[in-house]
């Protein structure tokens, strides 16, 4: 996790002075003699700034100072556990993202009706009962509860998927 | 007064109030739990039922809904991790993580019990403190809130777990993103890079879904695949309800946090936010286990729960006394006076001394109404721990986008909270805490604007923050609550 960490601190660094630089281009923005616009963001970020960078030097310095040290190599079964957990994460990740991205074009039921095999098989949810079953229910409580009665105007989609969601809400 | 308060309970008995004050709680409760409906928005969409009640019912059932909404809002943060309001993240941290532990019920008891006793306990004292309360709100200027805001940043130090730079990174990056959107001053745009979707500001309730309930979905997503919730085994209601001890060790804390929650919740603006996180600050603080913060801390649960609840009282009380609205809730009220034909201010108590008495004794009726609502209610939400594991994080991740949806209903939040979603799990992956960036996020705002009016009333001479006592007092608090952990605790600077 070392190196991890010190790939997102050398992130945090770069990225916070990117913003610094963006902050002082806002000093100076107000009437006269007022703190500008600039001046919130520039201590926000100059102290996010200096902590990344003391963050980064502490886990650089602790990486080197581990470095020397016999490390034990990690098994097959452990390297094998964690590219499935890591699968396991990135295929929640992406059902997730093509859920949000496809709802305004597909409209809320159709994208729901998908989105909850998808998400419960990158879970590794095998048992069809619960894959066949819990889409249908639990977009019809949504439909009912958030649609109907708090009557929230959600995406219905665009063509045919709209004439679709227009039978239900 | 007694002869006001004896006609108050009479009038407030009557069927028809009784009724509206159980209908509103219900209402109340089912607008907290849900996501997507705020409190706020709870009492609004009531409002257009109370237009042919009588100005008792109608202000009975609304400060049902309004009480019932901040108790509601701590179901789901407890059972399912989703926070419905900023203050309701104090509960997320330590009722979530009991509830992981199979301590769901324990912790609901905890927080409901909790919750009722810092609604009553806030009744109370703006029964027989009004006045009072009202006057010391009223000294509340620019620069006393920019303390205030700062002290309430300053109890990062409890929220950082083992790492306080960790904890303070987390900090400055919220306080970054409340600067994003539009400036609240010269109406110039900042960090918004010429994009439509972060013109308005990064909203806190689409940040706090993201960085809280999505990223705790994902670091789930890693375990070993699992037929059911792992506490699906939780011990039934009776058997997790807390005993006497428990409230008898934590006294103090139960006494300090009510009254953090009603000073805090009678300042405009202020609000159940500040006043949680203060009394769970001032409870990691002085706790005997402070290790336990962030992994289930009883006694912060405690603390953020009843002030949670008390600052609802107190945001009444100013409303009441001086017509300012101290929550969005509050503002809403101001809307069902007028309808009714009323101003809240000085003048209500004069000329309709029967509807602020009767507010008053609605509202602790309100609490006990909820205590035994809620008690029915909470048995059928630790039923949806039945649910398979996967389905259920898929439903949770619906509630997720419908809250975020609900909003503003625009789609472009979803993107929000799943860019928070994954910069919650880097956080949490990393170590780095995710409250107090939430804090900051919702804090920075405020405390800019109070920087700035200070230093606008003062013609930029930065003494003006140090030049009243109130302000004083809360700066050296701050001060003392950022530093006695490094002097307690040297070891967390190291915890990397």
């Amino acid at each position: 996790m070392k190196k991890g960490e010190i790939v997102l601190g050398a992130f945090c660094v770069a990225f916070f002075s990117f913003m610094f630089y963006e902050a002082v281009k806002l000093h100076g923005v107000g009437r006269f003699g007022e703190v500008g616009s600039g001046f919130w963001p520039m201590l926000s970020l100059g102290i996010a700034l200096l902590l990344s960078l003391c963050w980064l030097i502490v886990t650089i310095v602790t990486f080197s100072r581990a470095k020397g040290r016999a490390v034990e190599e990690p098994s097959k079964e452990t390297i094998a556990a964690a590219w499935s957990r890591r699968k396991k994460v990135a295929l929640s990740i992406l059902s997730i993202i093509i859920y949000i991205v496809i709802m305004p074009w597909v409209g809320f039921i159709l994208s729901t009706l998908l989105f909850i095999p998808a998400f419960a098989l990158a879970l590794e949810e095998r048992r069809k009962m619960v894959l066949i079953i819990s889409p249908f229910l639990i977009t019809a409580i949504t439909i009912l509860v958030f649609a109907k009665f708090i009557t929230i105007p959600f995406p219905k989609g665009a063509g045919i998927f709209a004439a679709f969601s227009r039978l239900f809400y | 007064m007694f002869e006001h308060y004896w006609n108050a309970f009479a009038t407030v008995l009557l069927p028809q109030n009784i009724l509206a004050i159980g209908l509103g709680g219900l209402w109340g409760l089912l607008a907290g739990a849900l996501p997507g409906i705020s409190t706020s928005m709870g009492v609004v969409l009531l409002l257009s039922f109370t237009y042919t009640l009588s100005p008792m019912t109608a202000f009975s059932m609304l400060v049902a809904a309004y009480c019932g909404g901040i108790t509601g809002g701590s179901i789901t943060s407890i059972l399912f991790g989703i926070p419905g309001e900023p203050s309701s993240v104090p509960t997320v941290i330590e009722g979530h993580a009991l509830a992981k532990q199979g301590h769901a019920a324990f912790a609901l008891w905890t927080f409901l019990l909790c919750s009722i006793f810092g609604g009553i306990f806030s009744v109370l004292v703006m029964m027989a403190a009004t006045p009072l309360i009202a006057n010391f709100a009223l000294k509340f200027g620019p620069p006393e809130f920019f303390a205030l805001t700062i002290l309430g940043l300053s109890v990062v130090s409890g929220l950082s777990g083992g790492s306080l730079l960790k904890g303070f990174l987390s900090c400055s990056f919220g306080l970054f993103l409340a600067t994003i959107g539009t400036d609240g001053i010269t109406g110039g745009e900042r960090f918004t890079f010429d994009t439509m979707i972060l013109l308005g500001g990064i909203n806190f309730v689409t940040a706090m879904v993201g960085l809280l309930a999505v990223s705790e979905i994902l670091i789930e997503a890693e375990e070993p695949f699992k037929e059911y919730k792992g506490h699906v085994g939780y011990r039934g209601m009776r058997a997790e309800m807390p005993k006497f001890s428990l409230f008898r060790k934590n006294w103090f804390n139960l006494i300090r946090s009510p009254i953090i929650g009603t000073i805090v919740g009678a300042l405009p603006g202020a609000g159940a936010t500040i006043a949680s996180f203060l009394a769970y600050g001032e409870a990691a603080r002085t706790s005997k286990e402070p290790e336990k913060f962030g992994h289930g801390a009883i006694d912060g649960l405690m603390a953020s729960e009843s002030a949670n609840n008390a600052s609802t009282g107190g945001s009444m009380t100013i409303l009441l006394s001086l017509g300012l609205p101290g929550s969005n809730t509050t503002a809403m009220m101001i809307a069902a006076f007028m309808i009714h034909g009323m101003q809240p201010g000085p003048l209500l108590l004069s000329t309709h001394p029967e509807i602020v008495y009767g507010i008053f004794v609605a509202m602790l009726l309100s609490n006990l109404f909820l205590l035994v609502l809620t008690i029915m209610g909470i048995r059928l939400f630790l039923e949806l721990n039945r649910l398979p594991y996967s389905v259920f994080s898929a439903a949770i991740i619906i509630l997720c986008v419908i809250g975020a949806f609900g909003l503003q209903n625009s789609v472009d939040d979803l993107f929000v909270m799943f860019a928070f979603g994954l910069i919650g799990y880097v956080m949490r992956k990393f170590g780095i805490p995710v409250a107090p960036a939430i804090l900051a996020l919702v804090l920075g705002d405020m405390a800019e604007l109070a920087l700035r009016r200070s230093l606008l009333l003062s013609l930029g001479d930065p003494m003006i923050l140090v030049s009243r006592p109130i302000s004083v007092i809360l700066l050296a608090a701050a001060v003392f609550s950022i530093v006695y952990p490094l002097f307690k605790k040297p070891k967390m600077l190291q915890g990397l």
